[in-house]
């Protein structure tokens, strides 16, 4: 339950982070995807279940705070999340190549099927330009704050998981 | 009881649920949108506070950074004017920050002079999450009065238009946003056009002009206001100024670019008319 809390509590933070913060760092116009990067980081640490939840949860708040359709982004997300959450204890919580590729793939589908739905079936055709200035850049800059947030959200996560197994532990004497 | 739903918790069942859940929501959206009303003002209610608290943090952290390095270069310095650079510095600082509230502020006061229709003044808080589209969200909402449909304007020129209210901040749609479209006309001659927002334009500070017709004599810098057919945005609000206007290639109309009256990038304030066209 305090996991749950301390997720929401995140989400809602990175919410505002997108719309104070992002229009000061935008590059060229672009800001980076703050929420995409929850429900990657938390599948790849504590597997499917969770980046689905987080995604859902985090893309329905990016729906409701601004979107045109309530529910895409949140579809979109959970993929993401369930993507990173295959990953789960396969591979080192150091590597960082895996949750930052699964920040790319997930931020890049996210635009990508923004730009069909919204550009493409408006007769906006030109799919290079879109790519270059606004898929692309927004996904690199996202891996890049992903980068930076990994090692911050990978020590709360441990913290968060070592208070659950005590709790575990104490309710395991007891069934002694 | 647990074991019962067990199943539920494998990741396969998971993700069907949620994915239907979403595939649900998308569907209630397309049908009927106004079903979510509510939840965003929920959402909408806990962001904006959040939302103006970092940016006073923000504000405070780079003021806290300023001063810094003011006294680093103070101490540099000697001791005795020290003291006194300091003062007068910071005496500066407030005076300076003051004219340029003052000038900011007189602008508009100005604006709402001039236009015959009711106004209020708002503060920009936050911008849209996405990069697709050029909105942002002010700080008034329906307690204030602000309404669906309603024009935005600011240094002159036309900002925008009111597209979500909530109870205590709005969603305003800027005409260089990529889904907005103003049915526009020359200010002297009265020929109606279209003025549309584009996302390629926008690094290069136009917006694009289409739907006149050939016969029409347009120069560089032609005013271009808003016309009296919109359906939504008041007659006569300045737009911006007509720029290599051509031919194209069906013979039949002109197109070509508006240079906003506006400028968006430094964009801080802005008046809402509380008027709307269509009551």
């Amino acid at each position: 339950m305090k996991r749950k809390i301390v997720e929401f509590i995140l989400i809602l933070f990175f919410l505002a982070l997108q719309c104070t913060l992002g229009r000061h760092i935008a590059l060229a116009g672009v800001a980076p995807n703050f929420l995409i990067i929850m429900p990657v980081i938390f599948g790849f640490l504590n597997g499917s279940n969770e980046g689905i939840v987080v995604g859902f949860v985090s893309g329905l708040l990016y729906d409701l705070y601004s979107g045109e359709t309530v529910g895409l982004s949140a579809l979109i997300f959970l993929y993401t999340g369930y993507l990173a959450g295959l990953f789960y204890q396969k591979y080192e919580e150091r590597e960082l190549f895996i949750p930052l590729c699964a920040i790319f793939i997930g931020d890049f589908a996210f635009n990508f099927i923004i730009y069909v739905l919204n550009f493409m079936l408006h007769n906006k055709l030109d799919i290079w330009f879109y790519l270059t200035h606004i898929i692309v850049p927004e996904a690199v800059y996202t891996v890049a704050v992903g980068l930076l947030m990994y090692p911050v959200l990978r020590p709360l996560n441990k913290l968060l998981d070592k208070r659950e197994r005590k709790r575990v532990d104490i309710t395991d004497e007891r069934n002694i | 009881m647990k074991k019962k739903f067990e199943f539920l918790f494998k990741t396969k069942n998971v993700l069907i649920i949620f994915t239907g859940l979403c595939v649900l929501l998308i569907g209630i959206s397309v049908v009927a949108y106004n079903f979510f009303t509510p939840f965003k003002n929920l959402v909408s209610s806990i962001v904006v506070p959040m939302q103006k608290g970092m940016n006073y943090l923000g504000l405070w952290t780079s003021e806290r950074i300023e001063n810094l390095q003011e006294i680093e270069d103070l101490l540099a310095k000697n001791k005795e004017l020290q003291k006194e650079i300091d003062d007068l510095k910071a005496e500066n600082n407030q005076l300076k920050q003051q004219t340029y509230k003052i000038e900011a502020y007189e602008e508009l006061f100005q604006l709402a002079n001039t236009l015959d229709y009711p106004t209020t003044g708002a503060n920009i808080i936050g911008k849209g999450t996405d990069n697709w589209y050029s909105t942002f969200t002010i700080d008034k909402g329906r307690k204030d009065g602000i309404e669906v449909d309603m024009n935005v304007v600011a240094q002159g020129g036309l900002v925008g238009i009111v597209t979500e209210v909530n109870e205590n901040s709005s969603v305003v749609t800027s005409i260089i946003s990529d889904n907005s479209n103003v049915s526009g006309m020359l200010m002297d001659t009265r020929d109606i056009c279209t003025v549309g927002g584009s996302l390629k334009l926008m690094d290069k500070g136009v917006i694009n002009l289409f739907y006149l017709e050939k016969d029409v004599v347009v120069r560089d810098g032609d005013k271009i206001v808003t016309s009296n057919i919109s359906s939504k945005y008041l007659k006569g609000i300045l737009i911006g100024y007509a720029k290599d206007v051509k031919l194209d290639a069906n013979s039949l109309t002109q197109s070509g670019y508006i240079v906003p009256a506006v400028d968006f990038k430094h964009l801080q304030e802005v008046l809402i008319i509380l008027e709307k066209k269509q009551q």
